[in-house]
């Protein structure tokens, strides 16, 4: 078997397992797409109440949609490897031929498989429920800017699968400390431009979920961005290639790592 | 009695070691401040942004929504944290370390275990939430102003903390008891339960602005209650030049809220109790107690 049919033979038994979990575990689905339009409520009443604009809520909608991106980023992707060495599977994946980056890549897929079908729901839900607008000035380049973003936030993952193979009990609370302060820094629920000093906002855009979600308004609702949406699809896609070319390189590094440590089958640490 | 206090110390100092020892002092502290501080801040922001939407300067008792958002959002995350990890630590006994039929079998009652481990919750959701206030009375002057002009009713702040303890412990034993149960899908009826406190208790909103119907629904928790009571010691009663801020619970006086509050805590104890002991019985007879789901 040539490098390239092991690799997609690895992404595709790997994206396997997640696209297939979604159709076998629906009670799941149901329970997350339910709780991301709680939340949704929540932030769009609080909009409400404080008489904000009707483009306000869309932001939220928006937000919970690429909420659920991150999320699975975090736990799916940063967090799997981790998982699997837990229950074993990492030492499996090690020894067989499948190349690792053929593994995350099927994570990622599947990842991105089985999260788009939810962020879909929530968005449609959100739309519905509160009568949000949508009146994207175009929707090829809105279609770009979410595929770009995905490409860069997975990019991301795969460099937080690495790095948290180092980690042990504490991969748990340091996955879950990346949650509110990217929310805060990404804008999930406010135009980031609006608030933070201009030099914050910037910095902030190394982040994928922040470019990509002011991008996204700025087509969806054209409120004012932090750059341009040129300039802000560019950076996406440096970003993509960065992380991606990144990933792969920390994860030679840190599997050898992990080898040398022995910490490839230490699990409950 | 001693056996059952010595199971409550020992297995609220087990919790409190699983929730700190992961990681340094330092560490755990800047932890314990930027989760909660980064929430409440992310409400903060969606404030300044609806009040820069006003043309003309923003309404008269707009700035009392600030200290309202905070506030509440500080004092929620008290119910995240004990609810949640109650739950929490059922499922990670009995999947992660494979510890729970171990527990079961040993001479601790098995009850008094997972009140230990609530009560180790409730110290890291107190400590994280005073953090939070401290942190918002630092960095914003509505903060200061509302509260300082109010006054903290440290009686009734007792009174509302101490009941509100013993609620959501109560729920949260609820919760767990049903994760006994509850092979995969326990931590998403946590989750789902906090999600909708979070909407229907006038966390984030005050209930006056949901339809009449949800209102309801919402007078139906104790949470709604209790964050009120909270808010109420903290801040005062909601200021007449924001009437948007009094909700229908605004015309209750703090005896009243408190008596509602005691009331359906009690009637929640003694579910929690009766709950616990069927789905801790129900779960032994099938097995749950040592089935490992590899969730």
């Amino acid at each position: 078997m040539s490098a390239i049919h092991l690799f997609v033979a690895a992404a595709l038994a790997r994206s396997y397992a997640r696209v297939a979990w979604l159709f076998r575990s629906r009670v799941w689905m149901v329970q997350e797409t339910v709780l991301p339009v709680l939340a949704v409520s929540a932030f769009a009443y609080s909009y409400k109440a404080m008489a904000a604009p009707p483009e306000y809520t869309g932001l939220v909608v928006l937000g919970a949609t690429m909420t659920t991106f991150w999320l699975n980023v975090l736990w799916g992707m940063g967090a799997a490897l981790y998982w699997e060495r837990d229950s074993g599977n990492l030492e499996l994946f090690v020894m067989s031929p499948a190349p690792m980056m053929g593994v995350l890549t099927g994570m990622a897929l599947g990842g991105m498989t089985t999260t788009t079908v939810r962020a879909t729901v929530i968005a449609v839900a959100g739309v519905l429920l509160f009568d949000v607008a949508i009146q994207p000035t175009s929707w090829p380049l809105l279609g770009l800017i979410f595929l770009l973003t995905l490409s860069a936030l997975y990019g991301l993952g795969m460099m937080f699968a690495s790095v948290f193979l180092r980690w042990g009990r504490e991969a748990w609370h340091l996955v879950n400390l990346l949650q509110e302060p990217i929310y805060l820094l990404t804008g999930t629920n406010f135009p980031v431009a609006a608030i933070f000093p201009t030099a914050v906002a910037a910095a902030a855009t190394l982040i994928p979920l922040t470019a990509g979600m002011d991008a996204m308004r700025q087509v969806l609702f054209r409120t004012p961005g932090i750059f341009d949406v040129w300039v802000e699809v560019a950076l996406l896609a440096v970003l993509s290639v960065v992380f991606l070319v990144t990933a792969r390189w920390l994860l030679a590094r840190l599997e050898r790592r992990a080898r040398e440590e022995g910490k490839l089958t230490v699990r409950w640490q | 009695m001693r056996e059952q206090l010595r199971t409550l110390r020992l297995a609220a100092w087990l919790g409190w070691q699983l929730e700190t020892n992961w990681a340094s002092p330092w560490l755990f502290a800047i932890y314990m401040v930027i989760k909660p501080v980064t929430g409440s801040l992310m409400l903060v922001c969606m404030f300044y942004a609806a009040r820069a939407t006003f043309a003309g300067g923003p309404p008269e008792g707009f700035q009392q929504f600030l200290p309202y958002l905070y506030v509440s959002n500080a004092c929620f995350g008290l119910v995240g944290t004990v609810t949640f990890g109650l739950s929490y630590a059922v499922v990670t006994d009995r999947e992660r370390y494979r510890m729970l039929k171990y527990v079961f079998l040993s001479p601790a009652h098995f009850q008094t275990y997972f009140a230990g481990r609530g009560l180790a919750r409730v110290a890291e959701g107190t400590v994280g939430a005073v953090l939070n206030i401290a942190v918002g009375l630092l960095l914003f002057a509505d903060m200061r102003q509302t509260m300082g002009d109010a006054g903290i009713d440290w009686l009734w702040l007792a009174v509302f903390l101490g009941i509100g303890v013993v609620m959501l412990w109560a729920a949260g034993m609820v919760l767990a008891g049903a994760c006994l149960n509850l092979s995969r899908n326990g931590m998403f009826l946590s989750e789902g339960i906090s999600g909708v406190v979070y909407l229907l208790s006038g966390v984030v909103f005050p209930i006056g602005v949901l339809p009449p119907w949800v209102q309801w629904v919402g007078l139906s928790l104790p949470t709604t209650y209790w964050l009120e009571g909270m808010r109420r010691a903290l801040m005062g009663p909601g200021p007449a030049s924001a009437p948007v801020l009094r909700g229908p619970l605004a015309a209750w006086s703090n005896a009243e809220l408190a008596t509602m509050l005691l009331a359906t805590t009690a009637a929640l104890v003694v579910f929690a109790l009766w709950f616990w002991r069927w789905n801790e019985r129900r779960a032994w007879r099938l097995g749950k107690l040592e089935e490992n789901a590899g969730v």
